[in-house]
């Protein structure tokens, strides 16, 4: 979807919304539990906030994607 | 083990050659596609990985992405799963039929004034413009608004251009739009 790395990482939290959060549930295995999800979200959190830090700092584009 | 990645029709196009180890599992009109089982570990990598797959499945047809992380026995498993849940599935695959998902977050620095209105104003706004549109949690971030838009695969640019109006009238915020997506925020049956 993105190309550089800084838009992956802006666009990195839209995606785990979207592959932890979303798509259809069928029956089988979901290999990661709900309370893996929530430290999947803790995980991310250092690195969003080194995104914020880096668009605070005007080095991202507003509309950070491939569009 | 087997990996889901999304559901589409079937018959359908066929697969990328691009990435290997893909198969198409059918069941009745619909078609679960299908791959090795990918390593356990959740990292930045390994979900770009995943959604390259989705994305290149989805320029050439319409589907279903499946949560991330599904994963059955085998392909009699598989066919059972979506057999089970067909005609739900197939409606829903329906829904987002020539579409793709836009996401937006909205975020304000700490020290402005409340903009809930603006915010509000600015989701309404954008889903008039959208099929379908939905709220998602913030998970407990600073940002004022998590949405996703359905939006059909022509109407993007119009949609952006939107996103862009809306900046341009509340320079106070910071709007941050991605996409295309497949329609992970839509595929519920």
């Amino acid at each position: 979807m993105t190309t550089t790395i800084a838009e992956r990482e802006v666009a990195l939290i839209d995606l785990v919304d979207r592959l932890l959060g979303g798509g259809v549930v069928i029956a089988g295995d979901i290999t990661l539990a709900v309370a893996d999800v929530d430290l999947v979200y803790v995980g991310l959190r250092a690195l969003v906030t080194s995104v914020a830090t880096a668009e605070e700092k005007n080095m991202l584009p507003r509309m950070g994607s491939a569009l | 083990m087997i990996a889901v990645y999304a559901i589409a029709d079937h018959p359908g196009p066929p697969l990328p050659g691009r990435v290997d180890g893909l198969r198409v599992v059918p069941a009745h009109r619909l078609a679960a596609i299908c791959g090795d089982v990918e390593e356990r570990e959740v990292s930045p990598n390994a979900l770009w990985r995943h959604e390259e797959v989705v994305e290149a499945l989805m320029e050439q047809r319409d589907l279903l992405p499946v949560r991330y992380g599904t994963r059955l026995r085998d392909e009699a498993h598989v066919v059972a799963a979506v057999a089970e849940r067909h005609d739900a599935l197939l409606a829903a695959l329906d829904r987002v039929r020539g579409a793709t998902e836009l996401s937006l977050r909205v975020a304000a620095p700490p020290e402005a004034p409340t903009t809930g209105g603006a915010v509000q104003r600015i989701h309404e706004h954008l889903a008039a413009q959208a099929r379908s549109s939905t709220l998602l949690d913030a998970h407990e971030s600073a940002d004022l608004l998590r949405a996703a838009y359905l939006v059909d695969r022509a109407g993007g640019e119009a949609f952006t251009a939107a996103v862009a109006d809306q900046q341009r009238d509340n320079p106070e915020l910071r709007l941050l739009c991605t996409g295309p997506w497949p329609p992970y925020s839509f595929a519920a049956a």
